[in-house]
């Protein structure tokens, strides 16, 4: 009976130790060891340890630039559970659609919500710049990061647009016809620019691959460059807060 | 036993005394909202819930909602019309309207420098909205335009990308190329 009881002491403490060797201070239950764990975290540290409370009120931010990363986070992991299941070339990306429609487990599920966080993102990122433009929060010594927001505006949009290709249906195909053709009439790199997206003169499987690559690695990298900077950049400048 | 009970309630006491001192109006400063605070628990906090609540959004929309998926691409079937995502609609009712060069090429490009050039064209030191009645005008403007341009090319636009009532008379066929 004694054993047990010490083997079992002994396993509570492991767990103990464990636990506070993953999470470094308690339940924060003074501002002291609240801002010590927002400090020390590497999930929290993107935080400033204090806030003042209009920073941070909904009503001011709405909450649009987190959940546009949020939504950054979610079009990442459906993202990668739909590659498991797509291959790129115009022999086999429909029937995949299909199949991640009527076979795979929660293939459907997480095909719509990856469309639908896709029109989400647009929309928050939108409303966002809307959002920071009527609070006036561009003006100094915010002018850097605000440009580096209209480029992740532009990431997110043309994040958009790759993605629409990929199931190479009726509506992704002829739509990238129409957004590509715009390309075109740029004066001297019009005709270029529009070869260079297509990889050839119409919308075929170079372009396919090319767009594949660029929507699942291409441009979410350098999405995730200007995220970093622009958050780093929110730290540095500061929160603007209320008005 | 008992010891442990009496930690947990300890605890609980603990949380419950620093809520209530959370909650209490500063006597600081006198406007609370300008009160500094610890960002953990009150910032974390407030930011998990806005995931979880979009969360559960997508997976409620995401049931309900399928997202589209035509036919097979066929490069020999133009649908007409051919409607581009509904984001870039705008840019596809400028093009239907002024020449390409300026519509497709000049017009955005002015827009994207414009954008990026707004915070050192400002010269407007003031961030409140009293004070700064022509920007947010210009920029209601701007974002009227642009909804106006992508509502018409969306619901508006049909065979050949020529003006159709047919949406509001409830007969949907100018939805051809669009995500609608």
């Amino acid at each position: 009976m004694k054993v047990i009881r010490g083997a079992v002491d002994e396993m509570w403490s492991i767990m103990g130790q464990m636990t506070s060797a993953v999470f470094r201070h308690g339940l924060p239950l003074t501002d002291k060891i609240a801002a010590r764990t927002a400090l020390t975290n590497f999930v929290l540290h993107i935080h400033p340890v204090r806030v003042r409370r209009s920073w941070i009120r909904m009503s001011y931010t709405l909450c649009l630039g987190g959940l546009s990363f949020f939504l950054f986070i979610v079009l990442t992991v459906t993202g990668l559970y739909l590659m498991f299941y797509y291959v790129p070339s115009i022999n086999h990306a429909y029937q995949d659609m299909r199949d991640l429609q009527f076979v795979v487990t929660f293939g459907g599920l997480i095909r719509n919500m990856h469309r639908w966080a896709a029109h989400a993102m647009v929309i928050t990122v939108w409303l966002h710049m809307a959002r920071v433009f009527l609070t006036g929060s561009y003006k100094k010594p915010r002018e850097f990061n605000w440009g580096v927001g209209t480029l992740l505006l532009l990431i997110t949009l043309l994040l958009s647009f790759t993605g629409y290709l990929l199931p190479w249906d009726q509506l992704s195909i002829w739509a990238v016809t129409v957004g590509t053709n715009m390309a075109k009439y740029a004066p001297i790199a019009g005709p270029y620019t529009r070869y260079l997206m297509l990889g050839g003169h119409a919308v075929g499987d170079a372009t396919l691959l090319r767009f594949y690559v660029m929507h699942v690695v291409g441009l979410p990298l350098v999405g995730f460059l200007l995220m970093v900077v622009h958050f780093w950049r929110v730290r540095k400048d500061g929160f603007s807060g209320g008005l | 036993m008992a010891t442990e009970a009496a930690d947990r309630i300890a605890a609980r006491q603990r949380v419950e005394a620093r809520r209530r001192q959370l909650e209490a109006p500063t006597t600081v400063r006198d406007d609370s909202e300008d009160e500094m605070i610890v960002s953990f628990p009150e910032f974390i906090f407030k930011e998990f819930i806005a995931a979880v609540a979009m969360t559960v959004f997508l997976v409620v929309v995401s049931i309900f909602l399928q997202a589209p998926l035509l036919g097979q691409a066929n490069p020999g079937v133009t649908p007409n019309p051919s409607k581009a995502p509904w984001y870039f609609l705008g840019l596809q009712e400028l093009l239907s309207r002024f020449p390409p060069l300026m519509a497709g090429v000049a017009f955005p490009t002015f827009v994207i420098v414009l954008m990026i050039l707004v915070p050192f064209l400002d010269r407007n030191p003031s961030r409140r909205p009293s004070e700064r009645k022509v920007a947010i005008i210009l920029f209601a403007l701007y974002m009227a335009i642009v909804v106006a341009l992508v509502i018409i090319g969306t619901f508006f636009r049909g065979h050949e990308f020529i003006w159709d009532w047919g949406w509001v008379l409830g007969n949907p066929q100018n939805c051809g190329g669009a995500a609608c």
